[in-house]
């Protein structure tokens, strides 16, 4: 037990009936929520603005409030996050825009992929280029029957255990 | 104490210069006794790193408040545990503990190597202890663990300490660093040895054969660090999430997909002498990527919830990232006359195309989560405002490479060594393709209509058929052959090729997570302000709040709901979700309530009392399905990363490909 439990009470006081539900009431309502996913608290926890678990966080609370302002007067997702792009910046996406530079943010793992494609043809090329010339010429010398019965039993235990 | 503890590191450090340059010359003059000194002198920087991390410690344990370390990161009110776990809590501490773990990785790959590889040993000290050179010059000039609190000329100390952060105070958090860190500084080994072959111009897999089970078991610890933080991040952070792609969250990613290429590729390298260069890359790139995670952490330079606080760490870790690069890749360069290859590729349709489809996507993905992490300070550098891009853009561009890599985990086996004919790929494709089938249209038929969920389930049914047959196949073999049961003849096939199999069961373990993640798709929540006594319902389950109650100890005060949880009218149990404010920070905390379940999980996270209307709870309820298939998956995946470690019962070996019959006469290309 503690040693001065009015102390302790009174900071259950302060720090959990006064302090705990702000911020908490907006997302009761459930575009809010969605909304919040989309957008990021910069308060430094690196959450969305809905998941953020900071009490009382000096962002995240009053975005939530504003959100539900506006979910109430009827604004579509589009003109919100406008209007959260003009009061906070781009920063507060948690995604980059389609627009301008930021569409690199987007393309580039794709051309990165595509870049490592090209990468993995060439490096097939170079390998299966380094076959034996007489493979490519098409003119192989027939095996003698013995060699060939020997060469299907390599592939077929290759096939079959390999590892 | 604390003037020993400074001074065990201070010696440490000119200990580790001496190790370099002892290596280096013993190595360049050829002087097998100086490279012995120098090997000794690990021992030594092992031992002057205990005494430092012990008295650390001790202070902790003994609530010495006197140091400002201990002062700022436990308080005299925390378990013994979390006052263990302060040592890597802060900046400081865990600057020691990296260099305490590299010291004792050091000193066992000097005991183990202590008769062997002679000529590439001094070179792989020379990397160990150029890193711990770097390492303790953090520790003993920029962030020192032993700084005393002094007012005036008096050395003082604090009533109390502020504590650990409570976000921290949790098990999994008392063993996730470490347990990251064990993986972070582990693949410095791998490197290192790859380092020393290229400098003693090796062009054999000597450093691969040595390595290989340090580079596995780093990978799990690694993974296992990377899952206890996800297990952290759900029973704590309070929105249910596992992962939240925040920076240092990736920064632990990076260097494990670059792992998990490597220990794929290095396997054309062991059986086909193919692919050296990729290799020397891939294990690069991890170690690269480890030392660019801690910079991260560290630095500053993005926002994490994670990161310590800011600090001038950034420019060290930038200056030691290029001058290690630089070397690094001169090298390799100037070594690609050792790291030719020794066969050739014969046929698009094998499994090595498919190794190399496999590394392909895994970088993708590396790169993906590298750009979307690095974007803000590319946007800030180049548009002068930084956009922070969260999990909507990482998920949006990585489940689809993700599903991809799935898809590949079920081919991979499917395809034979060499080459393999449309024929042979029909047979084994079949049985897989149809249990794709009949699992997406089981799901279509039951409603479900989420693309990715469909695909990746369907995958997993894909990967799963593959690796049954996989077992089935040689375990009805040796069944017959031995007359055993089946589950007995896989043991024994297992036993037989643990690497194999156990990469098998990995694979399992990796399909098992995808099950759990795709569970996601269909997660349901709702927040509710509700009365005491009142009801609510989310999917099928009711809830009833019973009460509210409050209390406090040492630690920290606390505010619970005890809400009844029901489901078709049938009482299941009482879940007490828990609001915590500690005493030292006033900071808050919540502890959530989760009911377990295969099929899904329920969670609650109580927010508080409303503001409003005071007998009302605010109750946060998340339904999360298929969630506790990825611990399941985890444990598979470790169970598999074991079986791999084990040695194989029969030597197989792997004689690099022949060119044989009528084509022998023709040579090679070199």
């Amino acid at each position: 037990m503690p040693r001065n439990p009015w102390r302790s009470r009174l900071l259950l006081a302060g720090l959990l009936a006064f302090t705990l539900a702000h911020g908490a009431t907006p997302l009761t309502n459930q575009r809010v929520r969605q909304l919040g996913e989309m957008l990021h608290c910069m308060c430094g926890c690196n959450s969305s603005v809905t998941s953020c678990n900071m009490i009382n966080c000096h962002f995240a609370d009053p975005v939530r409030h504003k959100l539900l302002t506006l979910v109430e007067q009827g604004a579509s997702d589009k003109d919100i996050f406008a209007e959260m792009e003009t009061a906070y910046g781009k920063a507060i996406l948690r995604q980059p825009p389609s627009e301008g530079f930021y569409l690199m943010g987007w393309v580039m793992p794709f051309a990165g992929l595509a870049a490592g494609l090209g990468v993995i043809v060439l490096i097939i090329r170079f390998y299966l280029g380094r076959r034996p010339a007489v493979a490519a010429a098409g003119a192989a010398p027939e095996d003698s029957p013995e060699l060939a019965r020997y060469k299907e039993r390599i592939e077929k235990d290759l096939a079959n255990l390999d590892s | 104490m604390e003037t020993l503890g400074a001074l065990s590191i201070l010696l440490a450090f000119c200990l580790a210069i001496y190790s370099v340059l002892g290596s280096v010359v013993g190595a360049l003059r050829h002087k097998p006794y100086l490279t012995k000194s120098a090997e000794r002198a690990v021992y030594g920087i092992f031992f002057l790193l205990t005494v430092a991390s012990g008295i650390l410690v001790y202070a902790l344990l003994t609530s010495d408040f006197r140091l400002a370390y201990v002062a700022a990161r436990s308080n005299r009110a925390m378990p013994a545990v979390y006052k263990f776990a302060a040592w890597w809590g802060g900046q400081e501490g865990s600057l020691l503990l990296w260099s305490w773990l590299l010291s004792f990785y050091s000193a066992i790959v000097v005991f183990t190597n202590r008769r062997k590889l002679r000529d590439m040993m001094p070179w792989v000290l020379t990397v160990l202890m150029v890193t711990q050179v770097f390492f303790l010059t953090l520790n003993a000039f920029v962030e020192p663990p032993f700084q005393v609190l002094a007012v005036g000329k008096g050395v003082t100390a604090v009533a109390d300490g502020q504590g650990l952060n409570p976000l921290l105070q949790y098990w999994t958090m008392a063993i996730h660093p470490p347990t990251l860190y064990l993986g972070y500084v582990g693949f410095i080994v791998p490197f290192a040895f790859a380092f020393g072959s290229l400098m003693t111009r090796q062009p054999g897999d000597a450093w691969i054969h040595t390595t290989r089970r340090w580079s596995l078991i780093t990978w799990g610890f690694q993974s296992i660090g990377i899952l206890l933080g996800a297990g952290w991040a759900y029973a704590v952070l309070g929105w249910g999430g596992y992962w939240g792609w925040d920076p240092v969250e990736n920064a632990s990613l990076l260097p494990w997909i670059t792992a998990t290429a490597f220990l794929h590729s290095v396997m054309m390298q062991e059986k086909k002498g193919m692919m050296k260069v990729w290799n020397m890359v891939l294990i690069s790139a991890t170690f690269f990527l480890c030392i660019f995670g801690t910079f991260l952490t560290r630095s500053g330079i993005v926002s994490s919830v994670h990161a310590f606080a800011q600090s001038s760490l950034g420019n060290w870790f930038v200056g030691f990232l290029a001058i290690g690069m630089t070397i690094t890749t001169v090298l390799i360069l100037r070594r690609l006359d050792y790291l030719r290859s020794e066969a050739h590729l014969e046929s698009v349709l094998s499994r090595e195309s498919s190794f190399l489809f496999n590394n392909l996507i895994l970088l993708a993905s590396c790169f993906a989560v590298l750009w979307g992490t690095m974007f803000p300070v590319i946007t800030e550098a180049i548009m002068g405002e930084k956009v922070t891009v969260g999990a909507p853009f990482f998920n949006k561009v990585n489940i689809p490479i993700g599903l991809f890599l799935l898809f590949l985990t079920g081919v991979g086996p499917l395809i034979a060594w060499r080459r393999s004919s449309w024929e042979s790929l029909k047979r084994a494709f079949l049985w897989p393709t149809i249990s794709f089938a009949v699992t997406v249209a089981a799901l279509v038929a039951f409603g479900v209509r989420h693309f990715y969920a469909l695909v990746s389930l369907g995958l997993c049914a894909f990967v799963t058929c593959t690796i049954v047959m996989e077992f089935w196949k040689g375990s009805r073999a040796i069944a017959i052959k031995n007359k055993l049961n089946m589950l007995m003849a896989a043991i024994e096939l297992t036993h037989r090729n643990t690497r194999r199999y156990g990469g098998y069961l990995v694979h399992m373990g990796i399909v098992l997570m995808f099950i759990g993640f795709t569970g996601a798709a269909f997660n349901r929540d709702t927040t509710r302000e509700v009365k005491l006594g009142d009801d609510f319902q989310l999917g099928p389950y009711q809830f009833h709040v019973k009460e509210v109650a409050d209390g406090d100890n040492p630690n920290y005060i606390w505010q619970h709901a005890v809400i009844g949880v029901s489901k078709g009218g049938t009482f299941l149990q009482d879940l007490m979700p828990e609001r915590r404010v500690y005493k030292a920070s006033e900071q808050p905390t919540s502890e959530v309530a989760i009911r377990r379940r295969l099929n899904e999980d329920v969670y609650l996270n109580f927010a508080g009392m409303s503001q409003t209307e005071a007998d009302r709870a605010i109750i946060q309820v998340y339904l999360f399905p298929l969630v506790t298939w990825i611990w399941i998956g985890f444990v598979v995946l470790m169970g598999g990363t074991l079986v791999c470690l084990i040695p194989s019962k029969v030597k197989y070996s792997y004689p690099k490909t022949e060119v044989v019959g009528a084509y022998a006469k023709e040579p090679v290309a070199q």
